[in-house]
Protein backbone atom coordinates (compact mmCIF):
# COMPACT_ATOMS: atom_id res chain seq x y z
CA UNK A 1 0.00 0.00 0.00
CA UNK A 2 1.22 3.56 -0.74
CA UNK A 3 2.36 5.74 2.32
CA UNK A 4 -1.14 8.25 2.38
CA UNK A 5 -2.53 10.01 5.02
CA UNK A 6 -5.97 8.99 3.72
CA UNK A 7 -7.33 5.43 3.80
CA UNK A 8 -9.08 4.05 0.77
CA UNK A 9 -12.35 3.86 2.97
CA UNK A 10 -12.32 7.55 3.49
CA UNK A 11 -11.28 8.28 0.23
CA UNK A 12 -13.85 6.06 -1.31
CA UNK A 13 -16.58 8.19 0.96
CA UNK A 14 -15.55 11.25 -0.34
CA UNK A 15 -14.60 10.63 -3.60
CA UNK A 16 -17.66 11.72 -5.55
CA UNK A 17 -18.10 15.22 -3.67
CA UNK A 18 -13.95 15.00 -4.09
CA UNK A 19 -14.61 14.83 -8.18
CA UNK A 20 -17.31 17.38 -7.95
CA UNK A 21 -15.24 19.98 -6.31
CA UNK A 22 -17.03 20.04 -3.40
CA UNK A 23 -14.39 19.76 -0.64
CA UNK A 24 -12.69 21.86 1.14
CA UNK A 25 -8.68 22.40 -0.13
CA UNK A 26 -6.75 20.62 2.60
CA UNK A 27 -9.15 17.74 1.72
CA UNK A 28 -8.83 17.88 -2.64
CA UNK A 29 -5.41 17.85 -1.68
CA UNK A 30 -5.59 14.53 0.78
CA UNK A 31 -7.44 12.80 -1.72
CA UNK A 32 -5.44 13.75 -5.06
CA UNK A 33 -2.32 12.94 -3.32
CA UNK A 34 -3.94 9.19 -2.38
CA UNK A 35 -5.27 9.04 -5.70
CA UNK A 36 -1.57 10.02 -7.59
CA UNK A 37 -0.02 6.72 -5.27
CA UNK A 38 -3.03 4.61 -4.79
CA UNK A 39 -3.86 2.06 -8.42
CA UNK A 40 -7.20 0.69 -7.20
CA UNK A 41 -8.39 4.37 -5.75
CA UNK A 42 -7.31 5.79 -8.64
CA UNK A 43 -9.09 3.55 -11.17
CA UNK A 44 -12.42 3.92 -8.85
CA UNK A 45 -11.56 7.73 -9.52
CA UNK A 46 -11.33 7.59 -13.75
CA UNK A 47 -14.61 5.66 -13.86
CA UNK A 48 -16.52 7.89 -12.07
CA UNK A 49 -15.07 10.77 -14.19
CA UNK A 50 -15.52 9.06 -17.06
CA UNK A 51 -19.20 9.09 -16.39
CA UNK A 52 -19.17 12.54 -15.29
CA UNK A 53 -18.09 13.61 -18.60
CA UNK A 54 -20.16 11.86 -20.58
CA UNK A 55 -23.11 13.23 -18.85
CA UNK A 56 -21.84 17.07 -19.93
CA UNK A 57 -21.54 15.78 -22.58
CA UNK A 58 -24.72 14.57 -23.57
CA UNK A 59 -26.39 18.12 -22.24
CA UNK A 60 -29.04 18.94 -25.14
CA UNK A 61 -28.76 22.78 -26.71
CA UNK A 62 -31.26 24.81 -25.26
CA UNK A 63 -34.39 25.94 -27.49
CA UNK A 64 -33.30 28.80 -28.95
CA UNK A 65 -36.84 30.46 -29.64
CA UNK A 66 -37.97 29.70 -26.07
CA UNK A 67 -34.76 31.10 -24.83
CA UNK A 68 -35.41 34.50 -27.02
CA UNK A 69 -39.27 34.12 -25.84
CA UNK A 70 -37.66 34.63 -22.37
CA UNK A 71 -35.41 37.21 -22.75
CA UNK A 72 -38.36 39.58 -24.71
CA UNK A 73 -40.60 38.21 -21.63
CA UNK A 74 -37.79 40.10 -19.32
CA UNK A 75 -37.99 43.17 -21.42
CA UNK A 76 -41.68 43.00 -21.21
CA UNK A 77 -41.68 43.19 -17.33
CA UNK A 78 -39.39 45.76 -16.99
CA UNK A 79 -41.59 48.19 -20.05
CA UNK A 80 -44.74 47.58 -17.84
CA UNK A 81 -43.32 48.50 -14.81
CA UNK A 82 -41.92 51.85 -16.12
CA UNK A 83 -45.52 52.24 -17.66
CA UNK A 84 -46.54 52.16 -14.30
CA UNK A 85 -43.79 54.63 -13.32
CA UNK B 1 -51.09 32.89 -17.73
CA UNK B 2 -47.93 35.34 -18.90
CA UNK B 3 -50.54 38.10 -20.53
CA UNK B 4 -52.59 37.63 -17.44
CA UNK B 5 -49.63 38.23 -15.06
CA UNK B 6 -47.99 40.59 -16.46
CA UNK B 7 -51.40 42.51 -16.54
CA UNK B 8 -52.20 42.42 -12.89
CA UNK B 9 -48.42 43.49 -12.62
CA UNK B 10 -49.15 46.67 -14.96
CA UNK B 11 -52.35 47.37 -12.64
CA UNK B 12 -49.88 47.50 -9.89
CA UNK B 13 -50.08 51.14 -8.11
CA UNK B 14 -46.37 50.63 -6.63
CA UNK B 15 -43.65 51.73 -9.73
CA UNK B 16 -40.08 49.71 -8.37
CA UNK B 17 -37.61 52.31 -7.08
CA UNK B 18 -35.03 53.60 -8.97
CA UNK B 19 -32.39 50.82 -10.28
CA UNK B 20 -34.80 48.12 -9.95
CA UNK B 21 -34.88 47.74 -13.75
CA UNK B 22 -30.66 47.77 -13.50
CA UNK B 23 -30.63 45.22 -11.00
CA UNK B 24 -32.97 42.88 -13.02
CA UNK B 25 -30.90 43.39 -15.75
CA UNK B 26 -27.40 42.49 -13.74
CA UNK B 27 -28.53 40.01 -11.49
CA UNK B 28 -31.53 37.85 -13.54
CA UNK B 29 -31.18 37.96 -16.78
CA UNK B 30 -27.75 36.36 -17.27
CA UNK B 31 -29.11 33.76 -15.20
CA UNK B 32 -32.22 32.77 -17.89
CA UNK B 33 -30.67 29.62 -19.76
CA UNK B 34 -29.82 28.02 -16.30
CA UNK B 35 -32.86 28.64 -15.42
CA UNK B 36 -34.69 27.38 -18.29
CA UNK B 37 -32.65 24.36 -18.24
CA UNK B 38 -33.43 23.78 -14.60
CA UNK B 39 -36.98 24.50 -15.33
CA UNK B 40 -37.07 21.63 -17.88
CA UNK B 41 -36.01 18.95 -15.45
CA UNK B 42 -38.25 20.08 -12.83
CA UNK B 43 -41.32 19.95 -15.23
CA UNK B 44 -39.96 17.59 -18.03
CA UNK B 45 -42.17 19.65 -20.46
CA UNK B 46 -41.03 22.53 -22.76
CA UNK B 47 -44.02 24.69 -22.30
CA UNK B 48 -44.24 24.13 -18.63
CA UNK B 49 -40.56 24.82 -18.28
CA UNK B 50 -41.27 28.03 -20.11
CA UNK B 51 -44.24 28.86 -18.04
CA UNK B 52 -42.10 28.49 -14.87
CA UNK B 53 -39.43 30.50 -16.14
CA UNK B 54 -41.55 33.57 -16.69
CA UNK B 55 -43.34 33.02 -13.17
CA UNK B 56 -40.12 33.27 -11.67
CA UNK B 57 -38.84 36.27 -13.44
CA UNK B 58 -42.15 37.91 -12.30
CA UNK B 59 -41.40 37.14 -8.88
CA UNK B 60 -38.00 38.08 -9.01
CA UNK B 61 -38.85 41.57 -10.81
CA UNK B 62 -41.17 42.10 -7.72
CA UNK B 63 -38.45 41.11 -4.83
CA UNK B 64 -35.09 42.36 -6.43
CA UNK B 65 -35.46 45.70 -4.30
CA UNK B 66 -35.27 43.18 -1.09
CA UNK B 67 -32.33 41.23 -2.52
CA UNK B 68 -29.07 41.47 -1.20
CA UNK B 69 -27.33 40.54 -3.94
CA UNK B 70 -24.98 37.50 -3.24
CA UNK B 71 -25.79 34.56 -4.92
CA UNK B 72 -28.74 35.52 -7.64
CA UNK B 73 -28.30 32.17 -8.93
CA UNK B 74 -29.33 30.30 -5.10
CA UNK B 75 -31.75 33.39 -4.78
CA UNK B 76 -33.45 32.63 -8.40
CA UNK B 77 -33.78 28.85 -7.81
CA UNK B 78 -35.25 29.72 -4.45
CA UNK B 79 -38.14 31.32 -6.29
CA UNK B 80 -38.33 29.21 -8.63
CA UNK B 81 -38.98 26.10 -6.81
CA UNK B 82 -41.50 28.07 -4.74
CA UNK B 83 -43.55 29.22 -7.95
CA UNK B 84 -43.71 25.31 -8.93
CA UNK B 85 -44.59 24.26 -5.38
CA UNK B 86 -47.23 26.96 -6.09
CA UNK B 87 -48.29 25.75 -9.94
CA UNK B 88 -48.31 22.04 -8.50
CA UNK B 89 -50.82 23.32 -5.55
CA UNK B 90 -53.02 25.28 -8.06
CA UNK B 91 -53.67 22.02 -10.43
CA UNK B 92 -53.35 19.21 -7.37
CA UNK B 93 -53.88 20.33 -4.12
CA UNK B 94 -54.83 17.17 -2.34
CA UNK B 95 -50.68 16.12 -3.06
CA UNK B 96 -49.37 19.03 -1.09
CA UNK B 97 -48.50 17.11 1.83
CA UNK B 98 -44.90 16.78 0.69
CA UNK B 99 -43.54 19.39 -1.89
CA UNK B 100 -40.62 16.80 -3.17
CA UNK B 101 -43.16 13.82 -3.55
CA UNK B 102 -45.77 16.06 -5.56
CA UNK B 103 -42.76 17.70 -7.87
CA UNK B 104 -41.81 13.70 -8.70
CA UNK B 105 -45.72 12.56 -8.96
CA UNK B 106 -46.40 15.41 -11.10
CA UNK B 107 -42.96 15.07 -12.97
CA UNK B 108 -43.97 11.07 -13.14
CA UNK B 109 -47.18 11.97 -14.79
CA UNK B 110 -46.15 14.71 -17.30
CA UNK B 111 -45.16 12.06 -19.85
CA UNK B 112 -48.79 11.50 -21.01
CA UNK B 113 -48.65 15.17 -21.61
CA UNK B 114 -45.51 15.86 -23.21
CA UNK B 115 -45.55 17.57 -26.60
CA UNK B 116 -43.84 16.45 -29.73
CA UNK B 117 -40.46 17.87 -28.77
CA UNK B 118 -40.15 16.31 -25.73
CA UNK B 119 -41.34 12.55 -27.33
CA UNK B 120 -38.43 13.50 -30.42
CA UNK B 121 -36.23 14.44 -27.59
CA UNK B 122 -36.79 11.11 -25.80
CA UNK B 123 -36.02 9.36 -29.25
CA UNK B 124 -32.77 10.28 -29.45
CA UNK B 125 -31.69 8.58 -26.40
CA UNK B 126 -29.87 5.78 -27.73
CA UNK B 127 -26.40 6.03 -25.84
CA UNK B 128 -25.84 4.20 -23.30
CA UNK B 129 -25.28 6.79 -21.00
CA UNK B 130 -28.71 8.13 -21.84
CA UNK B 131 -30.28 5.01 -21.52
CA UNK B 132 -29.01 4.66 -17.79
CA UNK B 133 -29.89 8.25 -16.65
CA UNK B 134 -33.16 7.94 -18.06
CA UNK B 135 -33.45 4.52 -16.27
CA UNK B 136 -33.25 6.18 -12.70
CA UNK B 137 -35.81 6.97 -10.51
CA UNK B 138 -37.14 10.52 -10.99
CA UNK B 139 -35.39 11.95 -7.71
CA UNK B 140 -32.10 11.10 -8.64
CA UNK B 141 -32.26 11.53 -12.22
CA UNK B 142 -33.31 14.96 -11.39
CA UNK B 143 -30.41 15.81 -9.25
CA UNK B 144 -27.78 13.94 -11.79
CA UNK B 145 -29.74 16.43 -14.24
CA UNK B 146 -29.01 19.69 -12.10
CA UNK B 147 -25.46 18.69 -11.30
CA UNK B 148 -23.94 16.93 -13.88
CA UNK B 149 -25.56 17.90 -17.07
CA UNK B 150 -26.29 21.48 -15.78
CA UNK B 151 -23.21 22.22 -13.39
CA UNK B 152 -25.16 23.46 -10.82
CA UNK B 153 -23.17 23.67 -7.63
CA UNK B 154 -24.92 21.29 -4.46
CA UNK B 155 -26.35 23.96 -2.12
CA UNK B 156 -27.90 25.38 -5.88
CA UNK B 157 -29.40 22.28 -6.19
CA UNK B 158 -30.76 21.65 -3.08
CA UNK B 159 -32.28 25.34 -3.75
CA UNK B 160 -33.99 24.20 -6.62
CA UNK B 161 -35.08 21.07 -5.59
CA UNK B 162 -36.32 21.83 -1.43
CA UNK B 163 -33.90 19.40 0.03
CA UNK B 164 -31.10 20.13 2.25
CA UNK B 165 -27.50 19.82 0.79
CA UNK B 166 -26.55 16.28 2.42
CA UNK B 167 -29.83 14.72 0.27
CA UNK B 168 -28.26 16.30 -2.96
CA UNK B 169 -24.87 14.19 -2.28
CA UNK B 170 -26.82 10.90 -1.42
CA UNK B 171 -29.32 11.00 -4.17
CA UNK B 172 -26.26 11.88 -6.36
CA UNK B 173 -23.99 9.70 -5.20
CA UNK B 174 -26.17 6.27 -5.09
CA UNK B 175 -27.40 7.44 -8.63
CA UNK B 176 -23.70 7.55 -10.10
CA UNK B 177 -23.62 4.02 -9.05
CA UNK B 178 -26.77 2.89 -10.42
CA UNK B 179 -25.14 4.80 -13.46
CA UNK B 180 -22.36 2.86 -13.49
CA UNK B 181 -24.00 -0.35 -12.27
CA UNK B 182 -25.85 -0.31 -15.81
CA UNK B 183 -23.00 0.73 -17.86
CA UNK B 184 -21.83 -2.24 -17.00
CA UNK B 185 -24.63 -4.36 -17.29
CA UNK B 186 -24.82 -3.13 -21.05
CA UNK B 187 -21.20 -4.05 -21.26
CA UNK B 188 -21.91 -7.72 -20.26
CA UNK B 189 -24.96 -7.94 -22.38
CA UNK B 190 -22.72 -6.87 -25.47
CA UNK B 191 -20.50 -10.12 -25.12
Amino acid sequence: MPNKTMSCRDVALRLQTYLDGELDQDRMDSIERHLAACVDCGLEAEVFTSIKNDLASHVKPVNSAALQRLRDFSNQIASAAEADG
Amino acid sequence: MSAASLATMSADPMPGPPGQDARFEAYVVPELEILYRVAQSITRNPTDAEDLVQDTLIRAYRAIERFDGRYPRAWLLTIMRNAQINRVRRKRPELMRDPDETMARVADESPDGADAESQLMDQEFEAPIEDALAALPEKFRKVVELVDLNQLSYQEAADALGIPVGTVMSRLHRARRNIRQHLEASRIEEI
